[in-house]
């Protein structure tokens, strides 16, 4: 270190400085008077120097304030995170890549395509290459994100509920697998079109004494399957193409149902036939005759409701009025229905063009029924597609019930449960849990310590199917390769083929190995194994790999073992939850606030009952500040009870109860529950914080089932407890009381007045139509207006068209928005309290007169935000948090809001939702990760809504920028809009005169809702026309 | 003694009203209103303030909860956005209107009367004021970034939006709290002086310091009092029209809006005639318990009481009628919207809210027509309490029942208040009670100067006729009984 020269300053005396200079004798003499005299010479202060502060005093204090200006910066604490070291090929951080893959749903696997960032799996779409998705999904794919990330999924094999380790299996198998030649294993599982496990359980059986091998499927059993087998004699599988039809007739058919096997087919095929470009376009007629409100008899034009029981007795006479005369008796009670007859007559006149289905619920004769009716008018092969199985269809409950004479005979050594869980969801008179104690060991493998994992003796964690190696067909027999996203995120967790493949062979063995060897065989033929493997990874699928599509003609004997069904009394229909379906989705957030699409009702599950049969019963929901104070029933059959709140639904059929699975669950969680002081609500905010979210949510209603399983029982008994509780919807009223807010017309009606959609807005009298007002954008292409030009976003003006002719309501685009838009889920109290976040909403209403007020009409309208071009939210904003994009999208500063919510009161959609707590500080870590990193978290006291997915419009178009082209019209999709399968949902550039949505909004049938408040919202709407038959209309006046 | 001297001064002004009954002489005046200062703390107020203080507690630890949790912790929802605390802000907005509504347009308009309840009227003003500012203030989302309601410049060069009414109302209340509080400030001045000389002559040393500053070196100076008379009326001039637009500005929050039952253009007179109706009633409440507790039933007269009870008369017939009008309009404009929000009020879930309103605002006030009861005490403080729960109500209407049911069926919700709710309501009373009994012990509650003004010893003429010219009434034994 350099030391400086200090001058010192109190003497001019340095030591050893030379000769002493004086100015005076008397300087020289240091005469004090002197001294003081010469030291006042200058002002004060400068001739000393500065001795109150030191420079080391002046440091210390600056590092003081500098220490302590920096507390007021204090935030949480610093986490520091570390980019890549080495930079794996393919991942750019921020940049997404989209892998093919499949889920696996009731027997068959719908094709998917995933968005993984830095490889964690975010977004769940269809495979737009695929034949059966086209880049749509239904509510379950996109749900089953949240599954993977699951908090309370099972991380650790438990052996007779004690923690034990993988380890310990592999060891057990391998035992077991030695004396494989004298063990009888019992196999339960899903039914699958897993190629890899059918490889497997020949394996097993090739190698163990005996493998009782059963599929099993909660809901019961596959009545089409067996029908179709019935009627034709052989395994057969039909899809319907609907587009092509003019007449459908459902006989309790969801088919548009987000629980339907081939829900995304139907959909686009349906929608497809509804379609309206011009008043002249023909559209198909839909006749739903149902046991219970879907969402299929909301598309209805003519909807009956019956109870599932006298269902078959009409289809029985439908089929007499064709001129099947052998049912003339069985559908006596229907004979000359005006329905019945209408029905008939137009189905003639549609001939091939004509369609008939049964439902789910329907008894096998019933679907053997219609296989002959299309047969007879010819649709078979037009229409109708069959393609042939491999597999014969067995009842599943005479499986399931050797399967437990089997076990309670101590017929069964080891019993293999495959993501099953048969001790919540079987029928309890079966005494499965029963004989489950019968058999010396049990595995079972699952996501969840669930019902049937404490009553076995192993408890082996699944891998989720974005997770581990799989394959499969989809409905139509494309073959497909489940491809996994992630590395099992514990370590423990393993598929049903690698449990599998150890129980065979005691080997472990990896699912990717597995897989592609069953593969080698299947791409044998298509050139070389490692470059067809690879396209099949890319593109999700084997081309060409359908089920055979066969010609056939079924046997009219099939008829003649005609069921008895009606019996008296109440009927119970069960059926898939719409949102949770058989409980496997029971544990997560999305399903559970996902509202019914018909109720509304979010976190619970209800007896429905039509208004007549709750007054009969004596029993109501009765809406009550907010929320549903609903009655509670004892619902018994064949002595067994469960207790249920009621929900009253007009368009139900009377004396009849619907009631869905899936709920009631009890899943064992192992997070500690959330324990917070009295002054901090962040356990009651925390939806996840009081152990497992689906326990405790609705009730089990498996135990009434009987053995035989079938999805109708007759002969229930109802007592009211004289308890109520409280029922929670995201809608609480049902009318539009005389608004035109869903604007209708019969087809008729559209071609005598092809403006009649723009025409049902409320005149103001005496006052220019409200099309005159003055607006920010004054022409249809708002090219030429000179605001914003100079804006590079300007280019673009973003709107949406939504068909409502081809909405169904299934709900997929709301729960694709929360899984891209990071929707915080509240819970029920909190949605009882109106705080629910879905930026976007289906409203549901019922449409009748007075004097059909238990028959409604249903119509739905999914309400996102309007993106007003007059937005009222932008003007009341005191910090000009909600401004207006060059491009017409009406933004939301979530930095600067501050949460005055005058934007959500001025808004007359009520598109808005404020984060009343902070829904996302309590996220579970694994939560945390199926959060889309493009778009912002919400922090507590900020509003937000619906942005047209405006993260997926920047990226498009800094895409476009970067190849420097303009943006092509479609490259844009909201996450709705991908998702919706009846592509209801248009959106694109209003400036580029050629675009799909300019297009759209050409339609006669365009509106905008509440377009008289001069708002001029973007979103428009195309009014809904409905198909009703003339004749019916005048014999039964319901639309 | 006493007995002539209260005949004189009737004697004095047959021609005038009287304005302070007992016959009191300047001393008197002084005398009375100041004791209350000066002398011990008594036990009832230390009751009073207990209670008062225990509700202001209560309000501080609802607010650190809510800001704690988040704004959850109120009822609010979709599509109630706003809640009880904005009904809470608009009640308290309101009240405050009387304060300086007596001391600025009645002293403009030479209403003499005002002198004896003016001091206490602005009192509770500004408490009423400081009240409403908490409500819009920890109602938002983000409390920590109100700030950014200002126009502070920054470097973002981030201006809050100028088009927003809320934004209009950060300037209308807080330009009307910031005016009110000068002008009562300045008003308090000369008494203040008084107290300070009183202070020094009972050798209350620090008592006369601190009040000898605030006093700022008053000395009852001609030209003191020369400034402080033109300082005074030019702050009663400023303030008049603050009157009238804090409360329209309030309304605008509502009438700017698309919601049904809020986009109305009679917003603004009938907003401004509601807060002087509430704001009166508030002044009636509390005039009638201090006028008793301390004695100033002649500072205080029942004709001051009266006369305030007129104008309550005449502003709950004015909302009354606006209430009215409303529904006419509704129904004249024709537009469905608007007519189901009016009929929704007056028949749907909130049907109870809508008559408690109109029973307490419109038909209550009505009885002030019979003049037994506008002059009877008891009659008056149980009107005026009803007059505020219907005020409040009123508030209640407007916000909740307006938004619960706007245009799309689908999103109507229902709100329900929170004990959160309740216990902050009751908290701004414990908050206003007190700083009004903090008002009442330490600071002159009547306008010592002011009434000794409107004495007849203060008219320039008395001395010549009745007096010797030293204040003292020279005909000391005239006995003519009262004259009326």
């Amino acid at each position: 270190m350099i030391e400086l020269p200090v001058v010192n300053p109190d003497g001019a005396e340095t030591p050893g400085s030379g000769k002493r200079l004086w100015r005076s004798t008397a300087d020289l003499r240091r005469d004090p008077e002197w001294v003081k005299l010469a030291h006042d010479e200058f002002m004060p202060g400068a001739a000393e120097p500065p001795s109150g502060t030191s420079r080391r005093q002046f440091l210390q204090i600056m590092g003081a304030s500098m220490a302590l200006a920096g507390l007021t910066a204090c935030r949480r604490p610093v986490e520091k995170i570390l980019p890549y070291v080495r930079q794996p090929e393919e991942i750019i951080p921020g940049i997404p890549l989209y892998y093919a893959t499949a889920m696996p749903f009731r027997g068959s696997v719908r094709p998917l395509l995933v968005e993984s960032h830095e490889g964690r799996p975010t977004k769940i779409e269809g495979n737009p290459e695929h034949p059966l998705s086209r880049g749509a999904t239904g509510v379950f794919e996109q749900a089953s994100l949240l599954n993977l990330y699951d908090p309370d999924r099972s991380q650790q094999v438990l052996r007779n509920g004690e923690p034990a380790s993988w380890g310990d299996f592999v060891q057990f198998a391998r035992t077991l697998a030695a004396e494989a030649g004298s063990k009888r294993l019992a196999v339960l599982c899903e039914p699958s079109s897993s190629p890899t496990l059918a490889a497997l359980r020949r394996e097993l059986e090739r190698r163990y004494a005996r493998v009782h091998w059963v599929t099993y499927r909660p809901e019961g059993d596959d009545n089409e399957a067996l029908g179709l087998q019935q009627a034709f004699g052989r395994p057969v599988r039909a899809r319907y193409r609907f587009s092509e039809a003019r007449v459908i007739v459902s006989l309790d058919a969801d088919f548009l149902g987000p629980t339907d096997r081939n829900f995304v087919e139907n959909t686009r095929e349906f929608a497809a036939s509804r379609r309206m470009e011009r008043p002249e376009d023909e559209i198909s007629r839909l006749y739903v005759i149902e046991s219970t409100y879907t969402v299929t008899g909301g598309m209805a034009d003519h909807r009956l409701r019956l109870r599932a029981g006298d269902i078959p007795a009409f289809a029985a006479a439908l089929a007499a009025e064709l001129g099947l005369g052998e049912l003339r008796e069985a559908g006596a009670r229907f004979a000359g229905h005006p329905y019945v007859v209408e029905i008939a007559r137009d189905l003639r006149a549609a001939g091939a063009r004509g369609v008939v289905l049964a439902g789910e619920t329907q008894p096998s004769a019933v679907h053997a029924l219609c296989a002959v009716i299309n047969d007879l008018l010819g649709s078979l092969g037009r229409t109708v597609i069959l393609h042939q199985l491999d597999e014969l269809a067995t009842p599943q409950h005479v499986a399931l019930a050797e399967l437990v004479q089997a076990m309670q005979a101590g017929a069964v050594d080891a019993l293999l449960l495959l993501n099953v869980n048969p001790v919540y969801d079987a029928p309890a008179a079966l005494g499965f849990a029963e004989a489950l104690a019968q058999v010396p060991e049990v595995i079972h493998l699952g996501l969840h310590v669930d019902e049937t994992a404490r009553r076995s003796t192993w408890h082996l964690p699944s891998t989720h199917y974005l997770e581990a190696w799989g394959d499969g067909r989809a409905y139509d027999g494309t073959l497909s390769v489940i491809q996994p996203l992630i590395a099992p995120l514990y370590e423990a967790a393993h598929s049903p083929l690698e449990v599998l493949a150890l129980l065979a062979t005691g080997e472990e063995q990896s699912g990717y190995d597995l897989v592609r060897n069953t593969w080698r065989r299947l791409l044998a033929g298509r050139g070389a194994f490692e470059q067809a493997w690879q396209r099949v990874l890319h593109d999700g699928f084997l081309p060409d790999s359908a089920y055979p599509t066969v010609s056939l003609r079924p046997r009219r004997q099939a008829l003649t073992d005609w069921p008895q069904m009606s019996e008296g009394g109440l009927e119970v229909v069960f059926r898939l939850d719409p949102t949770v379906l058989d409980g496997s989705f029971a544990n997560n957030a999305w399903a559970q606030e996902l509202p019914d699409p018909i109720t509304k009702i979010v976190w619970d599950n209800v007896a429905i009952l039509s208004p007549k049969t709750a007054e009969a019963l004596g029993v109501k929901a009765e809406y009550h500040k907010g929320v549903y104070i609903a009655d509670v029933i004892e619902l018994s059959l064949d002595g067994r009870a469960v207790e249920l709140p009621v929900w009253v639904l007009p368009g139900h059929p009377d004396d009849s109860i619907t009631v869905y699975l899936g709920y009631g669950r009890e899943i064992t969680s192992t997070r500690p529950e959330r324990k917070t002081p009295f002054f901090d609500l962040d356990d009651y905010t925390d939806i996840y914080g009081h152990g497992a979210i689906a326990t405790g949510v609705g009730v089990n209603v498996a135990p009434l089932r009987r053995p035989d399983n079938t999805w109708v029982a007759y002969g229930a008994q109802v007592r009211k407890t004289g308890r109520t509780y409280k029922i929670v919807t995201t809608q609480d009223h049902g009318s539009m009381v005389g608004r035109p807010l869903v604007r209708m017309a019969t087809v008729e009606e559209f071609r005598k007045n092809p403006d009649f959609a723009k025409e049902a807005e409320p005149p103001l009298e005496g006052l220019e139509p409200w099309e005159q007002y003055p607006t920010l954008w004054e022409e249809a292409h708002p090219r030429k207006q000179p605001a914003f030009q100079d804006s590079d976003y300007y280019r673009n003006q973003w709107a949406m068209v939504i068909d409502l002719n081809a909405c169904t309501g299934c709900n997929a685009c709301i729960v694709a928005c929360d899984s891209e838009n990071n929707i915080p889920m509240v819970g029920k109290s909190e949605v009882g309290r109106g705080r629910e976040m879905h930026w976007l909403r289906i409203d549901r209403y019922f449409v009748s007169d007075e004097a059909h007020a238990d028959d409604p009409q249903l119509v739905v309208q999914p309400v996102p935000c309007m993106h007003c071009e007059n937005a009222p939210c932008e003007s009341v904003c005191p910090v000009a948090a909600t401004v207006h994009s060059p491009d017409g999208l009406n933004e939301m500063v979530y930095n600067r809001c501050i949460g005055t919510r005058y934007c959500s009161n001025n808004c007359p959609y009520k598109v808005r939702r404020f984060n009343w707590f902070n829904w996302v500080k309590t996220l579970p870590i694994q939560v945390q990760m199926a959060q889309n990193p493009d778009v912002t978290m919400r922090f507590r006291g900020v509003m937000e809504k619906c942005t047209y997915c405006v993260q997926r419009i920047r990226e498009a178009q800094r895409q476009a920028n970067i190849e420097k082209r303009p943006l092509r019209d479609g490259e844009v999709k909201t996450a709705c809009q991908q998702a919706c399968p009846a592509e209801a949902i248009t959106f694109g550039d209003l400036n580029d005169p050629s675009s799909a949505v300019v297009k759209q909004r050409q339609n006669a049938r365009r509106y905008e809702m509440l377009a008289a408040l001069n708002v001029k919202p973007r979103t428009s709407y195309l009014a809904r026309v409905t198909n009703p038959n003339p004749r019916l209309l005048e014999k039964e006046p319901v639309a | 003694m006493a007995h002539a001297t209260k005949d004189l001064s009737a004697l004095a002004r047959t021609d005038e009203e009287v304005l302070v009954q007992g016959g009191l002489t300047f001393h008197d005046i002084t005398e009375l209103v100041a004791q209350h200062t000066e002398k011990k703390t008594p036990k009832a107020w230390w009751a009073a303030f207990s209670v008062a203080f225990l509700g202001m507690l209560t309000l501080v630890a609802m607010l650190a909860y809510q800001v704690w949790n988040g704004v959850g912790v109120w009822g609010n929802n979709i599509p109630v956005g706003w809640g009880w605390p904005i009904v809470n802000f608009v009640f308290w907005v309101g009240i405050g209107h009387a304060g300086t509504l007596i001391s600025a347009i009645l002293f403009l308009f030479r209403q003499r009367w005002r002198t004896s309840i003016n001091r206490a009227a602005e009192a509770m003003t500004i408490f009423a004021v400081i009240c409403a500012l908490i409500f819009p203030t920890f109602h938002v989302g983000r409390v920590w970034a109100i700030y950014w309601t200002l126009p502070i410049p920054n470097q973002m060069e981030m201006w809050p939006q100028f088009k927003s009414p809320l934004l209009w109302d950060v300037f209308a209340v807080s330009s009307y709290f910031i005016v009110s509080l000068v002008f009562w400030y300045v008003g308090l001045i000369p008494d203040l002086a008084t107290l300070r000389d009183r202070a020094a002559l009972m050798g209350r040393r620090l008592r006369a310091k601190i009040l000898g500053f605030f006093a700022l070196g008053w000395c009852g100076a001609n030209r003191h009092w020369r400034n402080y008379e033109k300082v005074y009326m030019l702050l009663a001039g400023l303030a008049t029209p603050l009157v009238l637009s804090v409360h329209s500005v309030v309304s605008f929050d509502f009438a700017v809006s698309i919601i049904p039952g809020w986009h109305t253009t009679i917003f603004p007179p009938y907003f401004v005639a509601g807060a002087i109706f509430s704001g009166f009633a508030m002044v009636v409440t509390l005039m009638v318990i201090a006028r008793k507790a301390y004695g100033l039933e002649n500072v205080i007269t029942i004709d001051h009481l009266e006369k305030m009870n007129i104008i309550m008369l005449v502003t709950g017939t004015m909302v009354g009628f606006a209430y009215i009008t409303e529904f006419f309009i509704a129904w004249y404009s024709g537009v469905p919207y608007e007519q189901y929000a009016f009929i929704n009020r007056a028949t749907g879930p909130y049907a109870w809210a809508y008559w408690i309103m109109m029973s307490c605002n419109l038909i209550f006030p009505q009885f002030f027509w019979i003049k037994k009861l506008r002059r009877n005490i008891p009659f008056m403080f149980v009107a005026s309490i009803v007059v505020n729960i219907g005020m409040w109500f009123e508030r209640f209407v407007i916000t909740i029942t307006s938004l619960h049911r706007d245009y799309l069926p689908s999103s109507w919700d229902y709100f329900v208040p929170t004990w959160v709710d309740v216990l902050t309501l009751i908290g701004s009373f414990g908050l206003f009670f007190t700083l009004f009994l903090l008002f009442l012990r330490f600071v002159p509650m009547v306008a010592i100067a002011e009434v000794k003004g409107v004495l007849p010893e203060a008219d320039p003429h008395f001395y010549e006729t009745h007096g010797d010219g030293h204040g003292r009434p020279a005909t000391v034994q005239v006995n003519r009984g009262r004259s009326s």
